[in-house]
């Protein structure tokens, strides 16, 4: 380094460079470029749809570089398939599953002292599994992950790291969007998250942002394979039933029977043995419009190569 | 010329017994051979010695001049890995090693002296120094590398076998007998260094005969008429000739520590406190041969009698005694043996640790080693199958799940940028589903679900439902699934993922 300019540019694109982005405009934006390495910061909703799926985003975004991340996944709802689709690469990402809270900071520290760059803890949901941990051991993970430039994600339904991260990102709210209108048959598009900056020790809080998140038609082969138009909605004779009551009073073959009816020639077995392209044909597809895939107030259906397992 | 390098560990058995319980260095010690009233002293500790213990000395009589002797019995499993923690020691100079027991091991160092020569000032170059001091260089670390490994051994080089151990048996160790001189080295030594047990010595000193060299001096041809081939055995080996090649032996496949329990142990802390130090032997053997654990077998000896064993595979090849000593720690919780231990026994399978080449310009690889022992101890903390990489598995069936060996790839060599998420909405999994009762209202030929009724957040009316979707899996199985698959956003907030399976309906996810 020979003048000043040189150091500014150079502290500048190191600094660029010590930040993993999201690759999800909304959170990026709130947090100034990303995660950033050997800072912890919190993602807090309770009611609001999405969390896991920024969790997934940031998997993807660090195993695409390369980088081994961790998921310390306290209540087991990690789908290898849905990840696999959302671009994460299994190879790199090591699945933790455990018990307690308790547990998941032990083992968060543990994979961060080994040197994994991106790790994230997701409490799961309310209630959380076991005690909380103590604010202590938040402060001790916080020092773990700066001391070796980790970047630190904790997803929970409400804060628990206290003073120890960098940022509080919360989710507000969410709102679905279904497509279909009147009594047309309803399909999931989109869930949009709404994201505010509830803390961060360098960037004035308050800055609010909403982040689209798409319902995936591959993330379930049922939807390529099944998707049936429910029948009119001419209601003739109304029954109301509980399942309780259909699985203790009637036998199997009536609870059968009492199941909606379905057109045959729009559903399809879903069987190994037969030919994969019948999972390709979508059948709510002759029934939609194609359009744009960022124009997120219309049906987004972009052609991908749809997963054949499911 | 052949230079034969003999480790040798003085009072074997009281060096293996103080190699297990190292807290007895300190404590006047004897090893003892023989029951009852046939019990008698064959090694004890410098303390011991000093007030008098002898080896031969009865117990009894032992115990009547020093009453606080600590007396222990000779232990064959604690000189078992005693010799074979020695052969690895000597291994780690030369492939070629003979055991020949009892605290004995030749090497072949033939050329090795070259590594041990001085370097220049800058550290760079080793100079053309003279062989002794080389061989001196190489005595002192190979004494320092079996100090390492607990055993005080004692090490003699010289060109053949013979010569070396008499070396070796000198007290002042290392002891280098320069090529050629083997029989001037001998020569002033009594004859008993020739051979302890040397059954003519009673007739050789009638002779007047008191050195090896005396002996040497002798007309080979007369000592052969007078003594048979045993006098021509004789004459050669105070010349120092040996005829003797060295027979090497291949290294043990695994590595073994244990021993004999003074009184029986019924609870599991004392026992780990012990097997933590035989652990810790164990893992200082494995890191000298470049090895790692990857299988580790528990035998325990029961009172009054019968075996235990148990063998833990360790998720990956590792050397922390902490991790091993954890997993021990939970199977023997899960499965305690029934009896009290009398003796232990561990054997660790050794595999190569995991090694990669870290990268200059492109993100940081992970150490493999400190890798294997972190998955092993998240192992012992969570249990099996709760650490790996989660993989994805072909089927229909929205659950389905499995994890394998965690083995990343090499990270790629120069940065590369992230690439854009597509930003799909994930679901949260249920393991398992969570059963829910559903109000249904059907018209005809048609279900629409207006409330689900669950536990926590799963409760409340319906505002819009999705389905449903057949999913029909494994028909051909004893376990075939058909269910209806709907989504559903209740009033009180949230998309969850439903599905009925014959009568019974069932929360499988939530979109989150």
């Amino acid at each position: 380094v020979r003048s000043g300019a040189e150091l500014i540019r150079h502290i500048s694109n190191h600094e660029r460079t010590d930040i993993i982005p999201t690759t999800l405009d909304a959170l990026d934006t709130l947090l100034g470029g990303g995660l950033q390495r050997g800072k912890l910061v919190e993602l807090v909703s309770r009611r609001a749809a999405g969390r896991f799926s920024v969790v997934l985003s940031a998997l993807a975004a660090a195993t695409s570089i390369g980088e081994a991340a961790a998921l310390i996944d306290l209540g087991d709802h990690f789908d290898p398939q849905l990840a696999e689709a959302n671009g994460v690469d299994l190879r790199r990402l090591l699945w933790v599953r455990p018990r307690t809270v308790k547990e998941a900071v032990m083992s968060a520290e543990m994979i961060t002292a080994t040197g994994f760059q991106m790790v994230i803890v997701d409490v799961g949901l309310h209630p959380l599994r076991g005690r909380r941990a103590p604010d202590a051991a938040w402060v001790r993970l916080a020092r773990t992950a700066e001391a070796h430039g980790t970047a630190m994600l904790v997803s929970a339904p409400y804060p628990l790291t206290g003073t120890a991260c960098e940022a509080v990102v919360k989710g507000t709210f969410s709102t679905p969007r279904w497509l279909g209108r009147g009594q047309s048959p309803r399909l999931l598009q989109a869930i949009d998250l709404h994201l505010s900056l509830e803390k961060h020790r360098h960037m004035r809080p308050g800055a609010t942002a909403v982040q689209p998140l798409l319902a995936w038609e591959g993330v379930d082969a049922r939807r390529q394979t099944s998707v049936v138009v429910p029948a009119s909605a001419q209601p003739r004779s109304v029954v109301e039933s509980t399942s309780r009551r259909v699985a203790e009073g009637a036998s199997p073959t009536e609870a059968h029977q009492s199941l909606p009816a379905v057109n045959p020639s729009k559903t399809r077995r879903l069987d190994d043995s037969k030919t994969p392209q019948a999972t390709h044909q979508p059948l709510a597809a002759s029934r939609s419009t194609t359009r744009r895939p960022d124009d997120f107030n219309t049906l987004t259906r972009t052609p991908r190569p749809i997963n054949t397992r499911g | 010329m052949t230079r034969i390098a003999c480790f040798f560990v003085p009072m074997f058995p009281l060096a293996a017994r103080l190699r297990s319980e190292p807290a007895l260095l300190q404590e006047a010690v004897a090893i003892v051979e023989g029951n009852g009233a046939n019990a008698h002293v064959i090694a004890a500790t410098r303390r011991a010695r000093t007030k008098g213990i002898r080896p031969g000395l009865s117990l009894a009589q032992a115990r009547s001049i020093l009453p606080k002797l600590i007396a222990r019995a000779r232990d064959a499993e604690c000189e078992r890995t005693a010799q074979e923690a020695l052969f690895e020691v000597a291994e780690t100079f030369s492939p070629r090693v003979e055991d020949a027991g009892e605290g004995v091991v030749y090497v072949d160092v033939t050329g090795m002296e070259r590594h041990y020569r001085e370097r220049t000032s800058d550290n760079r170059q080793p100079t053309t120094g003279n062989t002794f001091q080389s061989e001196l260089r190489m005595a002192r670390a190979a004494m320092q590398s079996a100090e390492g490994v607990g055993l005080p051994a004692r090490v003699g080089i010289a060109a053949s076998k013979l010569a070396a151990r008499v070396a070796a048996e000198l007290p002042k160790a290392p002891t280098i007998v320069e090529a050629g001189k083997e029989s001037e080295f001998l020569a002033p030594l009594p004859l008993t260094r020739l051979s302890p047990q040397l059954d003519a010595a009673s007739t050789l000193t009638r002779w007047g005969i008191a050195s090896i060299g005396d002996l040497a001096g002798l007309p080979e041809s007369e000592v052969a008429s007078r003594l048979g081939e045993l006098g021509r055995e004789l004459h050669y080996a105070a010349r120092g000739i040996d005829p003797r090649p060295l027979i090497p032996k291949p290294m043990p496949p695994e590595f073994r520590e244990g021993t004999d329990l003074e009184w029986p142990l019924v609870a599991l802390e004392p026992f780990l406190f012990i097997a933590s130090a035989a652990l810790d032997r164990l893992s200082k053997r494995m890191e000298m041969q470049g090895f790692a654990c990857t299988r580790l077998e528990l035998t325990l000896g029961l009172e009054p009698d019968g075996f235990y064993s148990r063998a833990i595979d360790l998720p990956a090849p590792t050397r922390d005694v902490k991790t091993m000593l954890t997993l021990l720690r939970l199977d023997l919780e899960k499965t305690p043996p029934g009896a009290p231990v009398v003796s232990f026994a561990l054997v660790a399978h050794p595999d190569r640790p995991r090694r990669t080449q870290l990268s200059l310009f492109g993100p940081a690889a992970l150490s493999p080693e400190k890798l294997a022992t972190t998955i092993a101890r998240l192992v012992s903390l969570l249990g099996d199958g709760r650490v790996g990489m989660a993989m994805a598995v072909d089927g229909h069936l929205p659950e389905r799940h499995a994890i394998g060996a965690y083995a990343p790839p090499p990270p790629p060599v120069t940065r590369r940028k992230p690439e854009k998420s597509h930003g799909i909405l994930g679901v949260r999994v249920f393991r398992p589903a969570l059963a829910v009762e559903v109000i249904t209202r059907e018209t005809e030929g048609d279900t629409q679900i207006t409330a689900v009724h669950g536990e926590g957040d799963v409760c409340g009316n319906v505002r819009v439902a999705s389905g449903p979707w057949k999913v029909e899996a494994g028909w051909w199985s004893d376990a075939p699934a058909a269910r209806e698959y709907w989504d559903v956003e209740l009033d009180r907030g949230g998309v969850y993922r439903l599905y009925q399976s014959g009568a019974d309906w069932f929360v499988d996810a939530r979109y989150d």
